[in-house]
């Protein structure tokens, strides 16, 4: 049941992505002010969308792990930050090679630059962490509270970061949401797109959520087999 | 909060007959202003502005000392263990550490501040004492996420590098907003400059301290 729905998922994302592709480099007409760099938004619209969502996942299997208890809120966690991380990333590099054409630069410490990479290295850290403890409990406990902690800072973060850059502007005017989408067929584009990255995301997602429930199952049954050897060699 | 005190002064005391945090934090602080000195131009190294910033810097590296420091403390002699066994509640063992932790944080900031007067050409006059309130806002706010993810990192392997690299993208709102406040402050401008920063800090230790109040049960176990 669980495995036809991870296939059926990759498929969907698969047809999904590679209509989005042919939508976005054939069927949207270029923008006027940005020429050709603009379409990489379609890409990296929908991946900051998935990322901030895929965190906020992992705050809230963070609360519900430490409220109830259950592998399984750690292993959501788990795999929504992995995830999460992955869009996370595309995010930044579509960001910053779309930058260079459109700003003459890699890198600028813009307000959404800057919060995006912040809120990077704090998930950076998060998984990190997880490698670095052994304990199995202990990591989910950790983890929760670390996701639970980071999700409190986004909006400080945010907002700190927005005032630092108003107050100190960037040499370069962002376009705050001046992104154009006049034509109707970017706006269908986009719509495309954004179904595309999500339904990848949520396949990936499942494909690590189910890995990790199956190495949960497996620990179980690994103690359940050295418990029992103990008792029979009791006897 | 029996259990509050008891513990905060078992750590003043502490600290009054050994005097090995406070040591190692100044020394850590008055390093930290000595690379920056050296790291930036003599010309550039000098007026409020970049006072402000080596004073920020130093207050982050030797806030994470302090927070290691007050916590490996207990569980290298396994007094941990005591103390969770003790039915002094979780919570108050927390605000017993961060507590310290500030207090240990600001002795270090007022060596640190008399030391960046000095080494950026600063005046001793009365911006120092509006400087005073911005940093012990930091330091409270630092301590308290640094004492909540160092009873975590200190179960990890490589917890020295783990520390940092979990606080210091989350100290980030109140880094900004520090130095910037106390570049305002330095500078003698007035409160109205600061106020967006000064809101910001104190949003941030609401959130953290509270935050930390609530989560340490769940960080603090024994095994």
């Amino acid at each position: 049941m669980a495995r036809k729905l991870v296939t059926s998922l990759g498929v969907l994302s698969l047809i999904l992505v590679i209509t989005a592709l042919y939508m976005v480099f054939e069927y949207v007409p270029t923008e006027a002010d940005e020429g050709i760099v603009q379409r990489i938004f379609y890409f990296h619209v929908p991946c900051a969308w998935i990322a901030f969502m895929a965190f906020g996942l992992v705050a809230v299997a963070g609360i519900f792990y430490l409220w109830l208890g259950g592998q399984i809120w750690d292993d959501l966690g788990h795999a929504a930050a992995e995830t999460g991380m992955l869009f996370c990333t595309l995010m930044l590099v579509s960001g910053s090679l779309w930058a260079r054409p459109m700003w003459g630069t890699w890198w600028t410490w813009d307000s959404r630059l800057t919060s995006t990479f912040i809120l990077w290295l704090l998930y950076g850290g998060y998984l990190m962490l997880r490698v670095m403890i052994e304990d199995s409990r202990q990591v989910a406990r950790f983890a929760a509270v670390i996701g639970i902690v980071a999700a409190l800072d986004v909006p400080v973060i945010i907002l700190s970061v927005r005032l630092w850059r108003t107050i100190h502007p960037a040499v370069l005017v962002t376009r705050q949401g001046g992104h154009g989408l006049q034509d109707p067929r970017m706006v269908a584009t986009l719509l495309v797109s954004l179904t595309a990255i999500t339904v990848t995301f949520a396949w990936l997602f499942l494909v690590r959520f189910a890995e990790l429930r199956m190495g949960t199952r497996l620990a179980a049954l690994a103690r359940g087999i050295a418990l029992a050897e103990v008792r029979s060699g009791d006897i | 909060m029996a259990a509050f005190t008891a513990i905060l002064r078992k750590d003043l005391r502490l600290e009054m007959r050994s005097g090995q945090s406070t040591i190692a934090l100044i020394a850590l602080a008055l390093l930290v202003l000595v690379v920056l000195v050296f790291a930036l131009d003599p010309a550039v190294a000098r007026g409020p502005q970049t006072a402000a910033g080596a004073l920020w810097v130093a207050l982050v590296f030797s806030g994470m000392l302090g927070a290691t420091r007050a916590l490996t403390a207990e569980s290298e002699n396994g007094c941990i263990r005591g103390l969770l066994l003790s039915p002094a509640d979780r919570a108050g063992l927390y605000a017993a550490k961060l507590a310290a932790a500030f207090i240990f944080m600001m002795i270090a900031e007022g060596a640190a501040v008399v030391m960046m007067v000095l080494f950026f050409n600063l005046e001793f006059d009365t911006a120092l004492m509006r400087v005073a309130p911005v940093i012990a806002l930091g330091a409270l706010g630092f301590a308290s996420i640094a004492t909540l993810l160092a009873a975590i990192t200190g179960r990890s392997r490589a917890s020295d590098l783990m520390l940092p690299l979990l606080a210091v993208p989350m100290y980030v709102p109140a880094l900004i907003a520090g130095v910037r406040a106390s570049t305002a402050a330095l500078s003698g401008l007035p409160f109205s400059a600061a106020r967006d920063w000064i809101e910001i800090l104190v949003a941030f230790n609401v959130l953290f301290v509270s935050a930390g109040y609530l989560l340490f049960e769940h960080v603090i176990t024994e095994e």
